[in-house]
């Protein structure tokens, strides 16, 4: 039923399992590999057919420039920053205020609201489009980078809330009846106890939030159109336009693209705290 | 003036009655512990006072003021807890002035007050660490601390040292005695260990299914339990319990029967309570249970086998099968006698022996469970 450790001495066994667990990663990563590897190649060298060997030149240098010099994309990445920062912290601030009362604060009503929350993640995103599309346009915010913030901010709000609500729930009660019986007030409460004890999971919730505003290339064209406010994703589209042949050039850009989600990583990673709460109640 | 009273405090969870009229009195400076089974409402009554729970009916009065709307800062309470609750990400500093910080007062009123919390329960070391890097008692004394520093009207404790090992219970019971003394606060505890409840108390106050058995000292309680259920859960071993019969009724008292021992005659009954034929229990505590060379004509006894011996050095605890006398709603679960003797006993298991009693120590319990004997004198202190 479940996977159970094999043991040291089936020899066969064990490699075959290494050896089928290289094959996945391998086959895993073979398209990254191709765009990376694609993105220090020449031009004339596609054009040849040389895809998967090993470069005759190296051109990262000039792939790398180029991406810079000859299309929009740092428009289209700094557009992409406006878009996504303000996105992040707004859904970082209001899911930890929802999950906050919903799970510390329950009235009349609150399951009610907390499966509304829940249940718009079901919604598939197709559904919404002509409906965002039009309200966006009627909000006269259509073709601006406002659409995308607000847009993102509502929609992962939902996912948002439950996370933070199901970690929320998860402090010790007792917690919260000691702060109260301290005279702290929610608000207090919310600052001086929550916060910091749940930072970990703003962290997760950060990179996660992130990473999907960041890639999200179907509410990009649907709610821009100008070169000005387009983020990356849509970007990379254009590009693909204009240099049609020129994939080397769309890999290194593709690469560029993807490098803030792990940057962003990288920069949560210390709040990764294990058993930040140890200490609070017995054990 | 009373520190804490509650009047007709009545509680329902969702179709669940789980305090039932409570009227409490609480003295100033008193040393109140609520003890009860599990269930009891001894934990729900406490966050009652501390307004952590509302309340369906009735008052809650702190100091003379009704506190029953108000929120828990707002009531000069302060609350130490089972499981201490402590912040895990603020030092023990941090912690024991979190209260004074979060009513803004000044950083040298916080410090001068964490400074004498610490100065008292012995923590001036560990005012940089954090929770986690502390011993158990330790961090129940930071919790302790913490509610030191508000300088609060009552201290409430909420089973502050079942987490605790027993030595370290043994050691903070004694702390927090002495605290008390120190500080002279009213303090109501929490607790379902009578031993806590029978050393630190002024006053205990029994609770079972939500209402209010018995107050009264702990010795009194002791001596003179007001029904079947305070006999029961006050004293370790437990008392022992008989049904019986009763068989008539005079102005001298009464005579009952049960099966497996010779009639007993309880004095000084009130006659008007009990009428023949009613069925009533015996209880006899079982340092009031000897071990008799012979039975005697004129006192209680009955014979029994040894079916287990308990040698706790300064004691001899020893379970007593007498059938066909049966002793019932006992702590073993059996039928069997429970005797304390009072010194190291040869006695072997599989003995055969007779224990015999004095109906002047015992208990008679009517068919309502209360208690008909009169008052025993309660030892003075």
């Amino acid at each position: 039923m479940y996977p159970r450790p094999i043991p040291e001495d089936a020899k066969i066994q064990r490699a075959l399992y290494v050896g089928g667990v290289t094959l996945v990663v391998a086959l895993w990563l073979l398209p990254l590999l191709a765009v990376m590897l694609t993105s220090i190649r020449s031009n004339e060298e596609l054009m040849a057919g040389n895809y998967w060997g090993w470069p005759q030149k190296f051109s990262l240098i000039e792939n790398y420039t180029a991406v810079f010099e000859q299309t929009a994309m740092l428009r289209f990445f700094l557009n992409s920053l406006l878009i996504t920062i303000p996105s992040v912290i707004g859904v970082l601030i209001l899911s930890t205020l929802t999950g906050f009362v919903l799970s510390r604060y329950p009235f009349r009503g609150s399951n009610l609201i907390f499966a509304l929350f829940v249940g718009g993640n079901f919604l598939p995103a197709q559904v919404m489009m002509i409906p965002v599309r039009d309200l966006m346009v009627r909000l006269g915010l259509y073709d601006t980078i406002y659409a995308l913030i607000v847009f993102h901010i509502a929609f992962q709000t939902g996912f948002a809330t439950l996370f933070m609500r199901n970690f929320i729930a998860a402090l010790p009660g007792e917690l919260f009846q000691a702060a109260r019986a301290e005279g702290a007030s929610p608000a207090q409460i919310l600052r001086h106890v929550v916060v910091p004890l749940v930072r970990p999971a703003l962290a997760a919730l950060a990179i996660l939030t992130f990473t999907f505003i960041w890639n999200d290339y179907f509410w990009a064209i649907v709610l821009t159109q100008s070169d000005a406010v387009k983020p990356v994703t849509a970007g990379l589209n254009n590009l693909r336009g204009e240099w049609t042949s020129a994939w080397n050039i769309v890999s290194a850009a593709t690469i560029f693209v993807a490098l803030p989600p792990v940057v962003m990583f990288f920069l949560m990673q210390k709040h990764f705290i294990s058993g930040l709460t140890m200490g609070a109640v017995k054990g | 003036m009373s520190s804490v009273e509650l009047r007709k405090v009545d509680k329902h969870y969702a179709g669940y009655h789980a305090l039932k009229a409570i009227d409490l009195t609480i003295e100033k400076g008193e040393f109140v512990v609520m003890v009860g089974p599990s269930g009891c409402g001894k934990s729900t009554l406490l966050k009652t006072i501390a307004g952590l729970e509302t309340i369906n009916s009735g008052q809650v009065v702190i100091n003379g003021r009704d506190v029953t709307k108000e929120e828990p800062g707002d009531r000069g309470i302060a609350m130490v807890f089972q499981s201490y609750a402590l912040y895990p990400h603020m030092t023990v500093a941090e912690n024991m002035g979190f209260g004074l910080r979060m009513a803004n007062r000044p950083k040298a009123e916080i410090d001068a007050a964490v400074k004498r919390a610490a100065q008292i329960l012995r923590l001036e070391e560990q005012l940089d660490k954090r929770p986690k890097q502390l011993s158990g008692g330790q961090r129940q004394r930071v919790a302790i601390g913490r509610a030191i520093t508000r300088s609060p009207e009552v201290f409430l404790f909420d089973e502050p040292l079942s987490n605790l090992d027993a030595a370290l219970r043994t050691q903070m019971r004694v702390e927090l005695s002495g605290l008390h003394a120190q500080l002279g606060s009213t303090m109501v505890y929490v607790t379902h260990d009578q031993i806590e409840a029978m050393t630190m108390a002024d006053r205990i106050v029994v609770l079972n299914k939500g209402r209010v058995e018995q107050v009264g000292s702990p010795l009194e309680l002791y001596a003179n339990p007001a029904n079947i259920f305070v006999a029961g859960f006050l004293g370790a071993p437990r008392m022992n319990f008989i049904e019986a019969q009763i068989e008539t009724v005079n102005a001298a008292g009464v005579t009952l029967t049960a099966t497996g021992i010779p009639a007993l005659a309880f004095g000084g009954i009130d006659a008007g309570g009990v009428s023949p034929g009613d069925a009533v229990t015996v209880g006899i505590r079982p340092e009031h249970l000897r071990v008799l060379e012979r039975a005697n004509p004129g006192q209680a006894s009955f014979p029994g086998q040894v079916r287990l011996v308990e040698h706790l050095g300064r004691e001899t605890v020893l379970y007593l099968d007498a059938s066909p006398l049966q002793a019932t709603n006992s702590d073993s679960g059996t039928g069997n006698f429970t005797v304390q003797l009072n010194k190291v006993s040869p006695i072997n298991i599989g003995a055969q022996l007779t224990a015999g009693f004095e109906t002047a120590d015992a208990y008679l319990f009517g068919p309502d469970g209360r208690t008909l004997t009169p008052r025993k004198p309660v030892p003075a202190t």
